[in-house]
């Protein structure tokens, strides 16, 4: 089976909150929705970095809340790179 | 006679001349600087900073963990100058502020920060100098402005005599947040420091790897990761970004890291949410880098659970307690002697005692006073016992435990200390903010305001749109400040606040 880029943005994300990556909504927000702490969004932000192999700015990603700006971002700097 | 941290250093330096002090990562590349190199670049900052008139005066730093920054303070701390370091994800106005409410006249300045060239320029007009840290030749041709290459050029200028502080000398101004809503800049010694370095009880042999990853302008980052390492001959590794910090825990293998508790949570969830099949010491040692033995936590009370969860992965996490005002450890658990629960024994230089259970505390580490703030000072420091504003108590066998906060002070399990009136006192300037108290929940701020019923009644809003108003003041208030300021609740009253009969807002009533 081949897992979506999104999906496997999600199953990461999972790993930081106790909401499964199928229940997962592009409109959730991380602090707020999934419950992550401001450090496990850094952590979690540094592991896509690793898995989609893209370098990230902390300022860009400071603007991120939610989920779907998150992949959004993941997907410019994919296609940037 | 008290000891200066030139002593400790200079003992460092002859002792372990050939290890690495630091190392760090320049793109991918580990790159590293021995105790002789960062000792002799320390040196001639001191000495450029005395060619250049800098002797005895006030200068700020402003930047993340780098080789240069700790150079630059060592230069300044081993001289007669005091050191002034400020948190660079504060806003710019802030920063201004701290500069002239610390009168500083010179700024080692990291060239990520240089937007703030042109705000120092208007707002700081004490300020006669800025270095740029890692730059060699500055872009901006102000006069003002030059490389931290320059400065140390400067330090061969013939007909200089080498100067030495003395130990009641103060060394480094701290500022923390106050519960008055300004922050108070906290005067240490070079005593202060140095028996601080000297008191805490841990030991391992030089060339042991730390990783530091909390920010350097925290105490307990300056002084236990740097300072306390420096005199044991530890190599410190930075830690370049939160982003990469389990990352980074592989690439330097480090043996000993000191933490805050939301960390310590964090690597927590990542070992519990692996796959279950790995076994615990692969787990520990993909997640741990390999080496690691001891993790040191203070900032904020940690849930012993962590410390047995961890123990089983063969990484015993000890529980500290202490403020940038007793520079900073007060107590912390040991090797030796530890009590999950409890922050430890005092330290050796450390007496305490207890005021209607409020923690006071006495000794050689205590702070000289708040910089111009006699009147702060006096409340807090009363015939040298330091009123900690902690509540807590000594088991029988001497462990302090801590069971509460006599101040407003909120403390978020990353150890940020945030005075929430110095919030609130910023939101209440949107007219729709009638009354607001800012809380901490959840590990983030919650702001619970009952907006101006007139603004309302003017705008003709209803309860959805005042709320959709009021978001998105956060949102915007948000972009300015460091992720530990942010406002991440919101809650909109129906009613005022309770008020005392002096009309102020009973913030214990307000949740």
């Amino acid at each position: 089976m081949i897992m979506t880029k999104e999906m496997q943005f999600k199953m990461i994300a999972a790993q930081y909150c106790k909401v499964k990556p199928e229940e997962m909504e592009n409109s959730m927000r991380f602090r707020e929705d999934l419950g992550f702490s401001s450090l496990d969004f850094m952590a979690f932000l540094g592991e896509l970095e690793d898995t989609f192999d893209v370098e990230l700015e902390e300022e860009d990603a400071l603007q991120v809340l939610t989920v779907g700006e998150a992949l959004e971002l993941m997907e410019r700097l994919q296609q940037e790179a | 006679m008290g000891k200066l941290i030139r002593d400790i250093l200079e003992e460092s330096e002859k002792k372990y001349a050939e290890t690495a002090a630091v190392r760090w990562l320049q793109k991918k590349e580990i790159c590293e600087r021995s105790y002789d190199g960062v000792m002799k670049n320390a040196a001639s900052v001191r000495k450029g900073l005395l060619a250049e008139g800098f002797s005895g005066k006030h200068i700020a730093l402003i930047g993340t963990s780098s080789v240069e920054w700790i150079e630059c303070y060592l230069g300044i701390i081993t001289g007669k100058a005091v050191a002034v370091p400020l948190d660079a994800g504060l806003p710019a106005e802030d920063l201004t502020d701290l500069i002239n409410r610390a009168d500083c006249e010179g700024l080692f300045l990291s060239p990520r920060n240089k937007a703030l060239l042109s705000a120092v320029g208007e707002s700081c007009p004490r300020l006669k100098k800025v270095w740029l840290l890692q730059e060699e030749e500055p872009e901006t041709a102000d006069g003002r402005t030059a490389s931290c290459t320059e400065l140390k050029a400067a330090s061969v200028r013939a007909g200089l005599t080498d100067e030495r502080p003395g130990s009641e000398d103060v060394a480094t101004i701290i500022f923390t947040s106050g519960t008055t809503g300004k922050s108070k800049g906290v005067m240490l010694t070079q005593n202060n420091l140095a028996s601080n370095v000297e008191a805490v009880d841990y030991t391992t042999e030089p060339g042991s790897t730390v990783l530091s990853v909390l920010p350097i302008h925290h105490a307990f980052c300056l002084v236990m990761d740097w300072l306390k390492g420096f005199s044991l001959g530890v190599t410190v590794c930075i830690n370049d970004s939160f982003l990469h910090m389990v990352k980074n825990m592989s690439v330097f293998k480090p043996k000993v890291m000191l933490m805050v508790p939301l960390m310590v949570e964090m690597i927590y969830k990542k070992l519990a949410g692996a796959d279950p099949a790995i076994p615990g010491p692969v787990l520990a040692r993909k997640v741990f880098g390999g080496n690691l033995r001891i993790i040191f936590t203070g900032g904020a009370h940690l849930d012993p659970f962590y410390i047995e969860k961890f123990a089983k992965l063969g990484v015993a996490v000890y529980e500290g307690y202490g403020m940038s005002e007793c520079s900073p450890v007060i107590s912390s658990n040991t090797e030796e002697e530890h009590r999950a629960g409890s922050v430890g024994r005092p330290l050796s230089n450390v007496e305490l005692a207890f005021e209607d259970g409020e923690i006071l505390v006495k000794g050689s580490s205590v702070m000289k006073g708040y910089y111009r703030m006699p009147q702060e000072t006096a409340e807090t420091l009363k015939d040298g016992w330091l009123h900690t504003g902690d509540k807590g108590y000594l088991d029988e066998d001497g462990f302090l435990f801590i069971n509460g906060r006599v101040k407003n002070l909120i403390i978020l399990s990353n150890g940020e200390n945030i005075s929430p009136e110095e919030i609130e006192n910023k939101l209440a300037l949107n007219a729709l903010v009638g009354e607001v108290i800012v809380t901490g929940e959840n590990n983030g701020l919650t702001a619970r305001i009952y907006p101006d019923q007139d603004v309302i009644a003017g705008k003709g809003l209803n309860e959805e749109a005042v709320k959709a108003a009021l978001q998105e003041f956060l949102d915007q208030y948000n972009k300015n400040q460091p992720t530990y300021r942010q406002i991440t609740g919101l809650i909109v009253r129906k009613n005022p606040f309770i008020k005392s009969s002096t009309g102020k807002i009973r913030r214990q009533e307000a949740e």
